[in-house]
């Protein structure tokens, strides 16, 4: 046999061996060794991910002391707290607010960029430098910098508005809702760079020829863009909502505890701000594991909704 | 022997005799592979007490603390204290509890004072007044200021080691005073005076807002205990386990109700969780700011007008209390060698020598913790000063035999004073009446306080 390959059309990629007895022939003698080799990584997943995962769901059903010289076992306690206390409910409605509008604006201002980053002027590389650099700021400076800005009594933005508006006082930390807004600003600027750099390559990689098809054919930017480009865009996109998804729930807690600490009120508390205020500061480690768990569960629904519907409807044509 | 298994090792990698090496063989692989991941182990002899210390002090206090430590290492020759910083205090909680869990607590760790009753109950903690005793050592604990050790006391007794104690007092701009056409040197000393002090600066146009604070849950906490009126039941969480609060009376609603009245007003401009209305304050944009005296020094050397600081307003015809003791105090971890504790208690004897607490004094604008020191600063004139003095005569002015005075000790108390901050800023915001806010939060305040009675059984 020669562990040759068979045979296989080429998109496919290289074709995979079935069934045992070709696995024997590609190590013989090393049987173990795939195993062994690939130990290191299924050990990092288990011990830091599954682990600890198994670890928190069985936390949920009880509370404990923070030292753990105590535990009582509540059975659903956690949970029927968690969603019958309205701060709770109140923190799912703020982070579905926060996290569609941080997607879907974040989504369709870089999309603008990106289209009119890709054209042929002059000076490109720097602006393309000067919209994409605001990803590699951490978290906590971008946090301070829109802070600063936005602080009431001495930042830029409150003395402009309050001179234009003559003496509206615009407070962010007495108003939710101009919290709520102001941190979607910057977590939106914040990932701006990012969502910019992919949307860019996708656009780039959409074929001139079409492009040149279409305006032959009479359509004009609006409607090329809308059947030819955005089409072609939807593997980039699918992916850039994914993961927009992922750092409206997860990646903006930085920006969020320099900024509001979930306040004022609970304004900005968003979920996974919430869990580590109950976890790690008010040490309520029972419910945190629930909260935990929950959101777990959000993500991974919206996980498989997302790759399922998305993915199938995502167009790869290269 | 090596050479053999170098010729395998090679071989192993070369296409051909990957596909030829007996599976006998591979074990040897798998023998070296895992050897070589066993991290080398190095034992070094030592002869000095190796103690660790994690705490919260970053920044310019940072420097003090390192520069302590220093000197402390350099005149123990025994002792290698290691300090480090750990993050903020919760974060250094945080951490210590988890390292506890698994064995690996450091020797002392700085708590903040919320997290007290956490730390009386965890059990992971030699209280420090056993530490002499168990020494076969005499030690006077009244050499220590007594407002100070009453906060960390259970029953008389001193739990954890006075490190940097602050409290609040109200510092004052007094160009603005003067440019409003106000006495500089007559600060407000009622809360009718700042409210009519307000009105006036507010009218003179010399800015727009007349006052900030920082640390919301705190200054509540301090405003009852500056009138003698306690925050929860049980003695303040100090006679047995709070259950709940009783801040929401007449008194509280009135105390409440001004503040929102204020910031309607315009006088009162709200400032954030902590420090961040001290720049407001600094850049001379408001005319009065209540924080922790620990800001002092920070705010001298910013600010490019003239500061003045005054007692925390009262509010006429109340008791008269005490203003509370903040900031953090040393616990010692429970369970290691008689020789480290030594080493620990060394260290602790050390901060409280005069010429270290007053260093430290200097250094950070926390208290000197013992008298000796703070009879030296006097003698030295330190205090002639007004502005220092102030922040010291605040705690050592009001009276100090009540629990009200102490200030509260409850176990779930940094969740609490998130439910007062958030209580605060919805009233300010106007989602909820300032009554139906404070009893919102003293609501949830008792469920806390109940959850927590129902872990520790009391």
């Amino acid at each position: 046999m020669g562990g040759k390959p068979e045979a296989c059309p080429p998109h496919l990629g290289p074709c995979r061996p079935k069934g045992e007895a070709m696995q024997e022939e590609r190590f013989p003698g090393y049987r173990w060794l795939p195993y062994l080799l690939v130990a290191p990584s299924i050990a990092v997943i288990v011990i830091f991910l599954v682990v600890p995962f198994v670890q928190s769901v069985r936390g949920s059903f009880f509370i404990s002391t923070p030292f753990g010289t105590k535990t009582i076992y509540v059975g659903l306690r956690n949970y029927i707290r968690l969603f019958s206390s309205p701060d709770y409910q109140n923190s799912i409605l703020t982070t579905l607010a926060f996290s569609s509008f941080v997607i879907i604006i974040g989504l369709s201002v870089s999309l603008g960029i990106a289209q009119l980053l890709n054209q042929k002027i002059r000076g490109l590389g720097f602006y393309q430098v000067a919209l994409i650099w605001t990803y590699a700021l951490s978290p906590a400076i971008a946090g301070v910098i829109w802070a600063s800005m936005f602080a009431p009594a001495t930042g830029l933005v409150p003395y402009i508005v309050s001179k234009l508006s003559g003496g509206y006082v615009l407070n962010w930390m007495t108003n939710g809702r101009i919290a709520l807004l102001v941190v979607v600003a910057a977590a939106t600027w914040k990932m701006l760079g990012y969502n910019i750099v992919f949307l860019l390559a996708g656009l780039q990689n959409v074929p001139k020829a079409l492009m040149e098809a279409a305006r032959v054919d009479g359509a004009g930017p609006w409607k090329a863009f809308w059947r030819i480009t955005f089409p072609m865009l939807s593997p980039t996109t699918t992916f850039l909502l994914f993961v927009n998804m992922l750092y409206a729930f997860f990646q903006v807690f930085g920006l969020i505890d320099i900024m509001t600490r979930g306040g004022p009120g609970n304004a900005t508390e968003i979920l996974v701000y919430k869990l580590y205020r109950d976890g790690f500061i008010h040490l309520n480690t029972g419910s945190a594991s629930a909260q935990s768990f929950v959101i777990f569960f959000v993500i991974s629904i919206g996980a498989i909704i997302q790759l399922r519907v998305a993915t199938r409807k995502a167009i790869y044509a290269r | 022997m090596l050479k053999k298994l170098k010729t395998k090792l090679t071989g192993f990698f070369s296409l051909k005799n990957r596909i030829n090496l007996c599976p006998k063989h591979k074990w040897v692989l798998v023998g070296l592979a895992v050897l070589l991941s066993i991290p080398t182990v190095s034992v070094i002899a030592a002869e000095k007490v190796e103690i660790t210390w994690w705490h919260a002090m970053s920044g310019s206090r940072l420097k003090v603390v390192d520069a302590i430590v220093e000197s402390f290492n350099a005149t123990h020759p025994d002792i290698e204290l290691k300090p480090l910083f750990t993050g903020t205090y919760a974060e250094t909680l945080t951490k210590f509890i988890a390292s506890y869990r698994t064995g690996t607590a450091p020797n002392l760790i700085q708590v903040y004072e919320v997290g007290t009753q956490t730390m009386i109950d965890s059990e992971a903690i030699l209280p420090v007044y056993q530490i002499p005793g168990m020494l076969g050592e005499a030690w006077d604990w009244a050499q220590y200021v007594i407002p100070i050790t009453n906060y960390y006391s259970v029953e008389g007794n001193l739990w954890s080691m006075p490190f940097n104690s602050s409290s609040a007092m109200l510092y004052y701009n007094k160009d603005i005073f003067r440019a409003a056409g106000l006495d500089p040197n007559k600060p407000p000393t009622t809360w009718k005076e700042m409210e009519e002090y307000g009105e006036q600066i507010l009218a003179s146009g010399v800015v727009d807002h007349v006052y900030s604070g920082g640390w919301p849950g705190w200054i509540w906490e301090q405003t009852l205990g500056y009138h003698n009126h306690l925050y929860a039941d049980n003695d303040n969480g100090r006679a047995g386990l709070a259950k709940k609060v009783v801040f929401n009376d007449e008194f509280g609603h009135m105390v409440f109700e001004t503040m929102v009245r204020l910031h309607d007003k315009g006088i009162y401009i709200y400032g954030g969780p902590e420090y961040a209305a001290n720049s407001a304050f600094k850049a001379g944009r408001i005319a009065m700011l209540i924080q922790s005296t620990s800001s002092l020094t920070g705010i001298l050397k910013a600010s490019e007008f003239e500061v003045g600081t005054s007692f925390l307003p009262r509010f006429e015809g109340y008791p008269i209390g005490n203003s509370l003791v903040g900031g953090g105090s040393l616990w010692v971890t429970k369970g290691k060698s008689e020789e480290e504790v030594r080493a620990v208690w060394e260290f602790l004897k050390y901060l409280g020598q005069t010429e270290i607490a007053i260093q430290w004094h200097k250094g950070t604008g926390y208290f000197p913790v013992t008298n000796a020191a703070l009879k030296a600063l006097l003698d030295e004139g330190w205090f002639s000063n007004q502005t220092y003095l102030t922040a010291f005569l605040e705690i050592l002015s009001g009276r100090r035999d009540t629990a009200a005075a102490t200030g509260a000790r409850l176990g779930p108390f940094v969740a609490m004073r998130e439910h007062f901050r958030a209580a605060l800023e919805k009233a300010i915001a106007g989602d909820l009446s300032p009554k139906e806010a404070l009893d919102e939060a003293a609501q949830k305040m008792n469920q806390l306080l109940k959850d927590y009675a129902e872990l520790y059984g009391g």
